[in-house]
């Protein structure tokens, strides 16, 4: 089993198939194309994104529906196609995809990224960090969690 | 701000040399041609926003700021040190 070598959590050995791949990058991290998905008991139920090209960088994210049960993704076709999903319907949280959204933890508070979700493809681990076509959604969406979430 | 009304085909120049064309005209949305030197960047707005809010979400919060974000997702569990935790894998999160 390969081990990656983090600056948050030390030694991580990790399987190949726990690797997320975005074609593109990540917007401002153009260059970073492979993540690792890391979850841990004391933390459920964040979700980091350590990437395994730089031991440094790594993304807290919640799944979107955590921070906004009713939350609705409607994305492009373009990053659709990106992670190899038809275009012809929205895919459906946790069931075709993974729909995560990157925190922001700030003096104030944390904020969650509801603009730009990112969307895993779960059949093949693709990923791509989304433009929600959908209106309203903030960038920095201050978040109170839902009783019933925290419970799950 | 100023605003003006201009029809598919039509041009708006800002300065000697940004070029704005109004490409295409649809029900929800307009395709927007723009002609500008290489070295001026041009992109959607939200794709800054997003770009700078991925820098700062990657800038490595304090450790008080993260056991905040945790005492919020968990109340009543005392957060531990994720370094000891054991790494659930990725598929089981489903």
């Amino acid at each position: 089993m390969p081990v990656l070598e983090t600056n948050s959590f030390g030694r991580v050995p990790y399987a190949e198939d726990a690797v997320l791949e975005f074609p593109s990058g990540l917007p401002g991290f153009d260059t970073h194309h492979r993540f690792l998905a890391l979850q841990f008991r004391e933390s459920e139920p964040v979700i980091f994104l350590q990437s395994l090209e730089a031991p440094g960088l790594c993304f807290i994210t919640l799944p979107v529906l955590v921070v906004d049960p009713r939350y609705r993704l409607e994305v492009s076709a373009e990053d659709l196609a990106l992670i190899g999903l038809s275009a012809t319907h929205q895919p459906s949280i946790g069931d075709a995809v993974l729909c995560l959204t990157v925190i922001a933890v700030r003096e104030s508070g944390p904020t969650a990224n509801l603009l730009a979700p990112i969307v895993v493809n779960l059949a093949n681990r693709k990923a791509v960090q989304a433009m929600t076509l959908q209106t309203g959604y903030s960038h920095q969406q201050a978040f109170l969690l839902q009783e019933a979430a925290v419970c799950s | 701000m100023l605003v003006m009304s201009r029809r598919k085909g039509e041009t708006i120049l800002i300065g000697d040399e940004i070029e704005i064309v109004i490409a295409h005209i649809g029900r929800s949305r307009v395709r927007v041609g723009i002609r500008a030197p290489r070295s001026m960047p041009v992109i959607a707005r939200e794709v800054k926003l997003v770009r700078d809010e991925n820098v700062a979400a990657a800038a490595v919060p304090s450790p008080g700021a993260l056991s905040g974000l945790l005492a919020r997702l968990q109340p009543g569990v005392r957060p531990g040190g994720p370094a000891a935790a054991r790494n659930q894998g990725f598929e089981e999160e489903g």
